[in-house]
């Protein structure tokens, strides 16, 4: 944490997924780096001592249901949601290109 | 509408009036008043008026009433409600039609509440202003032109204008309490934990938390008798014994102490720390006794909240990605393009913000210095939460540094997200927290008074704020023109 972390904008927003126009990165490269400066107010704290926060409740651990069959969502119910379905399955662009 | 829950149930079951007239009545009054305050994105007119006849029917019959029968309850929504669309108030999900029921729906509708409608809200519950939703800002029913708070802005806004007595609001960081007291109402945020959040689309998963607003503390102990249960479904639920909330708020509170971390609100605006110090002054009429504990640490609540909220936020919005459900662009030819335009045009630009910075501070080289910094500071504001417990059952603050403000005064992020300030703490410890109204600035906007307990004493928070609400009259003033029939 610096007062001088410089964002990548194109490597960040290609880990976010989302596509941004030039005008749109030019204004969010700039909210990040003013969020960015008022956090480096963290830099003042003495965490030598702590260990990181897991859970705020530390009564729970591990909390795995039985291994037994449930009843999971109707297909066609599930379906109706999906922007494009064929033959039951979810229907999507090739991953793979067999095209030159 | 003026009715507040517990009393609408009294007058259901006495047969004064019948569910269908107290389903009309509210209808009648969110036609009236929701085009200004935009507080509704979908309204259940017929599911509602099946409801209320079949409860009409069975307390013909003089089978046995539910703990809300009768009460019309409206949803934030992003909680799901079978068949209906759940839309987060973000383009991305305007089609989705909900497959199952979120366990708190389904917990209240087995006690015979009526669901009447979904809330607007921020986008994914990301906003502290209630402007940031795809469907238009929700306005303040104090002042049409002032912000309602956010995130739970029309669940806020509903229940102040009388539109309704009981909305369910969600908390990451403030959003239930904020709207709360901007909006003049009661808001409480259980322990992380008591609630399910089965059926919430989850935003930040170790603040996020469930939770009733409505015109009393009497009422949000209704509500958390009702929703307070154990979840198999939610692998955050504690496993404990029901409390019996409704009989818990009557016990005395006097000789116990409350604590007041005021080192933290050195800089606490002067009609806000105005209003605060006689909050305290009826305290201690009632026999409590105000005890000075540190709590300087919460200053930095703010930065982590906005390092942790956000990295859980990109993680969990990930999910939005245009393959199984909601939007899909037509202009992807490619799956890596589904992905960034079904985003670029799904989400708005706070969520694209929020999720930039979780991403930030999740990336490699960052990681450590935002992340892993925030979840250590955390632990030293648990550790210090801990030690004021201590010397005190709850520990009071204001709900907002100030009262509602217009809704184009807030332009840069750190701003808005200042306004969290106060609130924070309990979620970043899983504390139970309510904001309950206390008075007024002078030109007419609603203070909240924040009270804050230990984990698993939301009954003795509960029990404060009611004491509170028995010696004043904050609760029960409505907003000018939101009063009377219909």
């Amino acid at each position: 944490m610096s007062k001088n972390d410089e964002v990548d904008i194109s490597h960040l927003i290609q880990l976010c997924r989302i596509q941004f126009s030039e005008e749109e990165k030019k204004v969010l490269k700039e909210d990040l780096k003013k969020i960015l400066r008022y956090m480096t107010l963290l830099e003042e704290v003495d965490t030598s001592g702590a260990a990181p926060c897991i859970h705020v409740n530390e009564t729970l651990i591990n909390v795995l249901r039985e291994d037994v069959r449930g009843s999971p969502m109707n297909r066609e119910e599930f379906l109706k949601n999906a922007p494009d379905h064929v033959g039951g399955m979810i229907k999507v662009p090739p991953v793979i290109s067999f095209e030159e | 509408m003026e009715d507040p829950a517990h009393k609408v149930r009294e007058r259901f079951t006495s047969g004064e009036i019948s569910a269908k007239e107290i389903v009309e009545q509210s209808f009648e009054r969110i036609a009236l008043h929701n085009p200004k305050l935009q507080a509704f994105l979908a309204l259940f007119n017929k599911r509602a008026l099946e409801k209320a006849e079949a409860l009409d029917l069975k307390r013909k019959n003089k089978k046995p009433l539910g703990k809300l029968a009768a009460v019309p309850i409206a949803i934030k929504d992003n909680l799901q409600i079978k068949g209906e669309i759940t839309t987060c108030a973000s383009k991305f999900l305007t089609n989705y039609r909900a497959p199952f029921d979120a366990t708190v729906v389904r917990l209240l509708e087995e006690e015979d509440a009526i669901i009447i409608g979904k809330n607007n809200m921020d986008e994914f519950a990301m906003g502290s202003a209630g402007k940031h939703s795809a469907f238009g800002a929700t306005k303040n029913p104090w002042d049409l032109s002032c912000s309602p708070g956010g995130s739970s802005s029309g669940s806020g806004a509903a229940v102040s204008a009388r539109l309704c007595p009981v909305a369910l609001g969600t908390d990451t960081g403030g959003s239930i309490r904020y709207p709360a007291a901007l909006c003049g109402i009661t808001g409480f945020k259980p322990t992380y934990g008591r609630v399910s959040r089965y059926g919430l689309v989850a935003f930040g998963s170790s603040l996020d938390q469930v939770g009733p607003m409505t015109r009393s503390a009497k009422d949000a102990a209704l509500l958390m008798e009702v929703m307070g249960k154990y979840c198999d479904k939610d692998a955050t639920s504690l496993n404990i014994p029901p409390v019996r909330y409704t009989l818990e708020i009557d016990h005395p509170i006097a000789d116990q102490s409350i604590g007041v971390p005021w080192n933290f609100l050195e800089s606490l605006a002067e009609e806000t720390r105005q209003n605060f110090l006689q909050s305290l002054e009826i305290f201690k009429t009632l026999g409590a006794k105000i005890v000075d504990v540190d709590l300087d640490i919460l200053k930095y609540g703010i930065a982590i909240y906005y390092i942790l909220s956000t990295a859980e936020a990109s993680t969990n919005l990930a999910r939005f990605d245009g393959i199984r459900y909601g939007n899909r662009s037509k202009e992807a030819k490619t799956l890596e393009e589904i992905y960034e335009y079904s985003r670029k045009e799904g989400f708005g630009w706070e969520v694209k913000n929020r999720i930039s910075l979780g991403t930030f501070v999740l990336s490699a080289g960052y990681h450590e210095a935002y992340y892993a910094k925030a979840q250590k500071v955390r632990t030293l504001i648990i550790q210090h939460l801990k030690k004021a417990f201590e010397i005190c059952s709850v520990i009071a603050l204001p709900s907002a540094p100030k009262a509602s403000y217009s809704l184009k005064a807030i332009k840069d992020p750190i701003d808005e997200y200042l306004q969290d300030l106060y609130t924070v703490g309990a979620n970043l410890a899983g504390l139970p927290a309510i904001s309950i109204p206390s008075g007024w600035s002078q030109d007419q906007k609603p203070f909240g008074l924040q009270l804050m307990g230990p984990q698993m004493h939301d009954a003795a928070v509960l029990r404060f704020a009611h004491a509170f609400q028995k010696e004043t009259d904050f609760a029960s003033t409505h907003p000018p023109g939101f009063g009377d029939a219909p």
